[in-house]
């Protein structure tokens, strides 16, 4: 019995805003590919996909307003979340994504055990590369956002801003998602689905919760914690059932494809990519 | 009149001539914006409160060749172009007339506005004779580039929006640290973030999950025994 049990370690919401962040994340990077490597075959190819060069436009500028706000929501939501009335306690709790100075002494645990010099760092609840996989979408979004708005509404933003710096935006913007788009492909996809024990997918973001007898292992110090506080039994939740589990393993691998195709095609045409 | 008179009367006349013709201010402006532009008014039904320089300055904001500006910016001061102040920026070169545009200017030709906004060279460089950018009555020239070019398609177009680089230099060439050190700075930067973290976190995961993947086929050989021994590798 003991290894069906399941603990609950990302709530719904949290669930919606990893699953609009994919879909759009996707749809801006696939057009953005598309527009930026208008000149060679490829470009031409998937911009007509969406019909023209004004529409795949005009679906990035789109898709990228929603994410803006879909930010500005989550803001509200974190903002919720804290509680106020002990700030300084729950922002550097172990359950806060805020990250701490033990992040870097388990990252020091990590390579010390990569070079087989000690045991592996006993993780809580956020692992280092979890936390910068949140901070790093943290801050690559309103970059993203700002630089996108500006290009958008490039004679309105000259009134604030002399016109060159819109030159910087553009690099800025491009340099940004093409970090973003090698890192998700690559890292974020790799520790996803590549690690032992998560091969073929690490499901928890979908399903929400995972398995206990896998956290011991990954996150000791979390299950520990919670054993200390009595709260085990509480976050104890049911398995997803198979349909669910079914539509999200062929979602996640749809986008898995695309993403990796992707990355091929910023491999294949490095050189034609323009940043200017 | 005597020949001392005649000396006076010219020395006089000398320095009544210069007098007259030292230029009064008046004479050195040569736009009275109401006249100068009238046709390009008329057609298009704005632009004269922006005839020669932005009506007002805004902080931060600096025109090149109209004004002073924070931050530095000067297209071209590495290299010196010779044919930047003609009338007709091709006078005198062989076989133009026989080629294109990109045929000569392979840089040029390589930018958003061109390859992927469909906006050919002609629509802001002008027919024939093409002006060098910097010759007084250019239509590229700073003064008027807003008004004259990229009003044409961006409405309301400001002089600050004409600064923006349509030829943009190559981001990591070693001239545009002195023509645009903004764009040259911000792309080391970005560099150096790409490459520092997906240098980092490449090595990481590749270390990290064949370390992993090790660590299965070792257990799976040992026999159960053994493995309580070996709990530091246990992840
Ligand atoms: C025969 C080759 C050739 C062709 C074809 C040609 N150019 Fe040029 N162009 C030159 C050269 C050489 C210069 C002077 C060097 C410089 O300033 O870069 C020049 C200068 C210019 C300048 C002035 C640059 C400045 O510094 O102010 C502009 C603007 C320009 N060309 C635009 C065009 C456009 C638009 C076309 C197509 C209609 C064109 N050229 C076709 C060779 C050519
Ligand atoms: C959107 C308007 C626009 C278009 C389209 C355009 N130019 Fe220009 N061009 C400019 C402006 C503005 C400058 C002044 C310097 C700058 O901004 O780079 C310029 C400068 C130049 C110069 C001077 C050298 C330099 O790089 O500063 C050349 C040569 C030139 N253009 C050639 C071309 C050719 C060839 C094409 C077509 C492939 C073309 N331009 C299309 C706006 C344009
Ligand atoms: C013939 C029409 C035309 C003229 C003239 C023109 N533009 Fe554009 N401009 C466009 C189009 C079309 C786009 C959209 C291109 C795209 O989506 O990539 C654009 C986009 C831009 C952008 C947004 C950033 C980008 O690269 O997409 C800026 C900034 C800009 N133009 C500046 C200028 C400046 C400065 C001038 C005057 C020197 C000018 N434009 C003249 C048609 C024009």
């Amino acid at each position: 019995m003991r290894e069906k049990t399941r603990i609950l370690r990302f709530s719904v919401f949290d669930r919606l805003f990893h699953l609009f962040i994919m879909v759009t994340f996707l749809i801006q990077a696939v057009t953005g590919m598309g527009r930026l490597l208008y000149a060679t075959t490829w470009g031409k190819w998937v911009v007509g996909l969406f019909g023209s060069y004004e529409t795949a436009t005009a679906i990035h500028n789109t898709v990228g307003i929603l994410m803006m706000i879909a930010f500005a929501v989550h803001i509200v939501y974190v903002l919720f979340k804290v509680e106020w009335r002990t700030p300084g306690k729950r922002l550097f709790h172990p359950d806060s994504l805020v990250p701490r100075f033990q992040d870097v002494v388990h990252l020091g645990q990590k390579i010390r055990w990569f070079l087989g010099l000690g045991p592996p760092p006993q993780f809580d609840r956020w692992t280092y590369w979890e936390k910068f996989d949140y901070w790093a979408v943290f801050w690559g979004l309103p970059l993203l956002g700002v630089t996108g708005l500006v290009l958008m509404y490039p004679v309105g933003a000259s009134r604030y801003m002399p016109g060159w710096s819109l030159n910087v935006m553009l690099l800025l913007h491009r340099a940004e998602a093409l970090l973003a788009m090698l890192y998700i492909f690559i890292i974020h996809f790799s520790i996803g689905h590549l690690r032992r024990g998560m091969f073929p997918m690490n499901e928890c973001m979908f399903a929400g919760s995972v398995e206990l007898e896998k956290e011991l292992k990954e996150k000791p110090a979390w299950i520990a914690r919670l054993q200390e506080d009595g709260r085990l039994e509480e976050v104890m939740v049911p398995g997803p059932p198979t349909w669910y589990r079914v539509m999200y393993f062929v979602f996640g691998y749809a986008v898995l494809t695309v993403g990796i195709y992707l990355l091929i095609v910023i491999i294949n045409y490095r050189n034609y990519i323009e940043w200017h | 009149m005597s020949a001392k008179g005649r000396v006076i009367f010219s020395l006089a006349l000398l320095c009544l001539s210069l007098l007259v013709a030292v230029p009064a201010p008046a004479q050195e402006e040569v736009t009275s914006s109401i006249r100068r532009y009238r046709e390009r008014e008329a057609s298009t039904g704005y632009y004269e409160e922006y005839e020669v320089k932005p009506r007002r300055v805004r902080p931060f904001v600096g025109v090149p060749g109209v004004g002073r500006k924070p931050f530095p910016y000067s297209p071209g001061a590495a290299e010196i172009r010779t044919r930047t102040y003609l009338a007709d920026s091709h006078r005198g070169l062989e076989f133009y007339a026989m080629r294109r545009c990109e045929d000569c200017h392979v840089a040029e030709a390589k930018h958003s506005h061109t390859v992927r906004g469909n906006v050919t060279c002609r629509q802001c460089h002008g027919g024939e004779p093409i002006a060098s950018i910097n010759h007084y009555f250019s239509p590229l020239n700073p003064i008027r580039r807003h008004a004259y070019v990229c009003a044409k398609c961006h409405e309301g177009a400001n002089a600050s929006f004409a600064t923006f680089m349509v030829h943009e230099p190559p981001a990591a060439a070693a001239a545009t640290r002195k023509t645009f050190p903004s764009l040259y700075y911000t792309n080391w930067f970005m560099y150096l973030l790409i490459v520092g973290v997906m240098g980092f976190f490449i090595l990481h995961s590749l270390v990290w999950i064949s370390k992993e993947f090790y660590h299965q086929v070792m257990e799976k050989k040992r026999k159960p025994e053994d493995e309580r021994k070996d709990q530091n590798s246990a992840l």
